[in-house]
Order: structure tokens, then sequence, then C-alpha cells
């Protein structure tokens, strides 16, 4: 049990990490230099953003073993958050 | 003996024979971490509609960044907020030594972002570039500054799980857990912080 | 017939002004509860004063020329000087509710000094964060054909003192914070001191509007001002809220302040 909850710990380091470094390869790479919002990199960005949070919180943060009502907390306003970000990107 | 009787509790909660789950650190703090979730979200928002509203210029200001600055600095924090993961695991299972050396790496890990954090604004600075100079910086300042702030209450917060874990007689998990608890706060604000200002398009 | 057995009976019940007579005589909290409903009723007015009757909040643009400016002190000519008015006479009422929260932290476990230090700094808050803005504004109302430029002058002096000044509202919530946080007679619950270091952090946002005059960072704007506004909101909300609770839980026969002098 000791080492599962270690081992646990860095694999999910290591997922949120390879995240970050997919991250920076789209940031660098993409498809065109123009200076217009790409919605491709905008999806990405807040499905990264997703993502990470929600291991933290979960992993890091525990809440996998916390009550459910933390958990229904913590998803819910992730999910709010992520949507209103997606209204102000696509609906302006 | 209050202090046996936590840690039995804890290392039998992952397991979750005991019964009930229980809030990791302190409800009182995961109360705080949704507040400052909700307030950085509404900032978040008002970014987002003002990039919107005005792409070039805001583009054109984002290509002035370094992008492996961000990601280096999200590593760091990623790493940091391992490494205190680990302190409490380890105060759980009682390796008291084991944990004050990961709450050392943590403060370590906050220490070189803030440093790198301050070089990354002097080269900035270097280039021009202040709070008020364009939007995108306005807001890059504000948004890298308020965290700077969140990163310094966290070293207060991390001192206070240092200060816990020396001293048997004193030691509490549910407050070593709720300083952990805001460390990690400060982690995934920054890492919508660095989506935002510096993937996002 | 002794002063405890006037004291032991209970409250009349025939009528609500019987009952409020009585408990103004005899209720051992009396002094409390002056103070925490003069907290509601200053409130209510400055509600009304600055949101209704001066229009002064939300604050308007900082944007504006000193022609638009002069309009707008036309405009408002006698809100400001009635609402103000009002503020000149009935103000200093909010003593009371820096007066209730420092005897809030000497009911705590803590050293005094906590009570100390934030009554010193809040009895000098209202003047640069209140009053100033109301003297100058009124200044600017009294004789509207003054030079355009001076009435801009007045214009920054009045909402600049107001949003500027935030630095002892900061520094205050930080002290209530940790005076919560250490206290171990749970006086007030734990997460209104997390509350109040989240108060004291959005705070610091206000400090940009001394460099922006338009857009989210000045005085009104969305991130200097409204978000700013509805956490204050929410926060007073609940400081008057758990003041409430603080007054009805305390027993005037066995609490008593620690470290008594």
């Amino acid at each position: 049990m000791n080492i599962s909850t270690q081992s646990r710990l860095l694999f999910f380091w290591g997922v949120l990490t390879a995240i970050t470094l997919i991250a920076w390869w789209i940031g660098t790479h993409h498809s065109d230099t123009s200076l217009h919002p790409e919605a491709a990199v905008g999806l990405s960005a807040m499905a990264i953003t997703l993502i990470k949070v929600r291991v933290i919180i979960r992993e890091f943060m525990d809440v996998r073993n916390a009550p459910s009502k933390l958990k229904y907390i913590t998803d819910a306003w992730l999910v709010i958050f992520i949507i209103c970000i997606s209204i102000a990107y696509f609906a302006i | 003996m209050n202090n046996t009787a936590r840690y039995e509790d804890f290392k039998s909660r992952s397991e979750l024979d005991s019964g009930e789950a229980k809030y990791p650190g302190q409800a009182a703090m995961w109360a705080l971490v949704m507040i400052e979730a909700m307030t950085f979200s509404a900032y978040f928002v008002v970014y987002t509609i003002y990039y919107k509203l005005n792409p070039e210029a805001f583009l054109r200001s984002q290509a002035e960044l370094s992008l492996g600055f961000g990601v280096f600095n999200t590593v760091i924090l990623l790493t940091s907020s391992l490494s205190i993961a680990l302190c409490v695991f380890h105060s759980r299972e009682g390796n008291i030594r084991t944990a004050l050396r990961y709450c050392l790496l943590t403060v370590a890990g906050g220490l070189l972002f803030s440093a790198l954090k301050i070089y990354e604004w002097s080269v900035e600075i270097g280039k021009g570039f202040t709070f008020s100079s364009d939007e995108f910086f306005s807001y890059y300042y504000f948004f890298t500054g308020m965290h700077l702030l969140h990163v310094l209450v966290g070293f207060i917060a991390l001192g206070v799980v240092y200060y816990q874990l020396i001293n048997p007689s004193r030691r509490d998990q549910e407050i070593i857990e709720s300083g952990a608890t805001f460390w990690h706060m400060v982690d995934f604000l920054w890492v919508i912080i660095f989506a935002l200002l510096y993937v996002m398009r | 017939m002794s002063a405890s057995q006037n004291v032991a009976a209970a409250p009349p019940t025939r009528s609500k002004l019987q009952k409020l007579i009585w408990n103004f005589h005899n209720n051992p909290k009396r002094e409390l509860w002056i103070a925490w409903y003069t907290i509601i009723v200053f409130y209510n007015i400055f509600g009304i004063v600055f949101f209704g009757i001066t229009r002064t909040q939300p604050p308007p643009p900082a944007s504006l020329t000193p022609r638009e400016i002069v309009e707008w002190f036309a405009d408002n000519r006698m809100g400001l000087l009635v609402g103000f008015g009002v503020i000149f006479f009935m103000g200093p009422i909010v003593t009371a509710s820096t007066a209730l929260i420092a005897y809030s932290m000497r009911r705590m476990s803590v050293s005094p000094a906590f009570a100390h230090t934030y009554l010193i700094l809040y009895s000098l808050a209202a003047v640069p964060g209140m009053l100033l803005t109301c003297i100058v504004l009124v200044v600017g109302a009294m004789r509207p054909d003054r030079d355009p430029q001076l009435m801009a002058t007045l214009y920054d002096m009045g909402f600049l003192a107001f949003s500027g000044t935030m630095g002892i509202f900061l520094i205050g919530s930080v002290i209530w914070a940790v005076a919560i946080l250490l206290d171990k007679n749970n006086i007030l619950p734990k997460w209104f001191g997390y509350f109040n270091v989240c108060n004291a952090l959005t705070e610091v946002v206000v400090a940009t509007c001394c460099i922006y005059k338009e857009g989210p960072f000045a005085w009104d704007g969305e991130i200097a001002f409204y978000i700013n506004l509805v956490v204050f909101g929410i926060y007073t909300g609940c400081f008057i809220t758990y003041l409430k609770a603080m007054i009805e839980k305390e027993d005037p026969q066995v609490d008593y302040l620690p470290n008594k002098v």
C-alpha cells in the first residue's frame, strides 16, 4: 500500500510533466504565424487545463479519498470555469 | 495521545475501512481554496473577453514571451507539488524526518520558481515591456504578480507545516495537510495561468 | 428588591416596545447589541448615500475629460451635496463596527495587541478612505463654475482617495486573519479567518488604479473594482452575521476578557 501510493503520485507527476511538454510543442508548432486566434490551439489549451487541474486536485490534493461533497464541488467549479472560458473565447 | 490516534485515522483512511471519508486538511482551508479559485476564475474570464476583443495586439505581445520560461516554471511547481504530497504521505506514515526533507524540497522549488519569475520579469522589462506598456502585458504582470503573492503566502503555509512537523507535542496532522492543500492551490492556479497566457491563442 | 432579582426576571412578553425598553435597561449585553445594530444602520445609510443619492458608487469612468467631469458634477450636484452632508453628520457611527471587531479580538486567546493595532488602524482608515472623498467631491459640487482643470483634480482626488487607501483595510484584514487563526477560544470560525486572507489579497488589486485610466485596471474597471466589490460585499455580510452569532453566544456570567488587566 505504501509503495503504491508513492508510485501513484510519481506516475501522475510524470503524466502532468508530459502534458506540459506537449503544450510546449503545441505552443511552438502552431499552424500559421499570423496574428489570429486559433481555435485548435485554444481548445487544446482548455483541454490541457481541465486534465491537469483535475489530476492535481484528485491525486495530489487527495480529493480521491475525500467526501463526495468535495468531489462534486471541485468538479463543478472546474467544469463551470472551462465552460465560461469557452463561451468567452468562442462567442466574442 | 491525540496525535497517535490521528496517524491511525489517516493510515486506514486510504483503505476507506474506517467508515466515512475525511476532508484532506481543514474544511476551512478548502473553503479558502474554492473562494480563491472562483476569484481567479473571474479574472481569467475578464482576460479572455478582452483578448477576443483585440486579438492581434494581444498575440503580437504574447509572441514576446518566452514559452520556455513558462514550461520550466510549470515543471518546477509540479515537482514542488509532488514533494509536498510526498511530505504529507510520509507524515501520515510517521516518517517525520523524510517528511521534513520533502517539505524543505518544496520550499526550494518555490524559491527557484520565484527567482526565475523575477528573472523573467527583468528580461521583459529589459525589452521595454512594463505593466503600463500595453494591454497584454498589464494582464501578464497582474496575473504573475498576484500569483507570486500567493507563492509568498504559500511560504508562510510551508513554514507552518515545517513548524508542526519538528515538534511532536504540537504536531497537528490537519494543519500539515491544510498547508499542503494551499500549496497545491498555488500550483493549479499557475497551471491555468500558463495555459491562458503562454499557450492559448 | 435587589438589582440581581430584576435582571433574573424574564422580559415582558406583552409588546415589542415593552421588550425593547426592558432590554435597554436590563440586558447585560446591551452595549454589544447597540453597537451591532449601529453597524446595520451605518451600512444601510452608506449604501443608500453612495449608490443611490450621490451615484459615486459604482464609480464614474476614470477616463472622462475635464469638460465631461464638469458636466458630471453639474448632473450630480444636489445628490453630492445632500448625500455627503448626511455622511458628514452620521458617518462617524462606523466606529461601532471597528469597536465590535476589536472587541471580538479581545475575546480571543491571542494578545490584546491585535485588537489595539486594529483599532488604531481603522480609526485612521475612515479619514482618507471615506471622509476625504466626501470632502473633496462636496468642494467640487459646491461651486460648479470653477476652472475645469481644477474640477478634474478634485474628481481624481476624490476617487483615488476612496480606492487608493486599500492598504489600511488590507493590513487590518491580515491582523484579524492571524488573530482568528491563532485563537483557541473559537470566537469566530476558522474559515472566516482564511476569508480575511482572501479579502486582503483581493484588495492588493486596487493599487493598479493609480496607473490606468481605462480598462479593467482603472478605478471603475472589472478587475480593480467590480470583482473586488463582490468579494468585499460577501465579506461584510459574513462578518456582520458572525459578530451577531458571537454576541448571542456570549454568556456574561461566564465569559470575560482574557488578559484582564
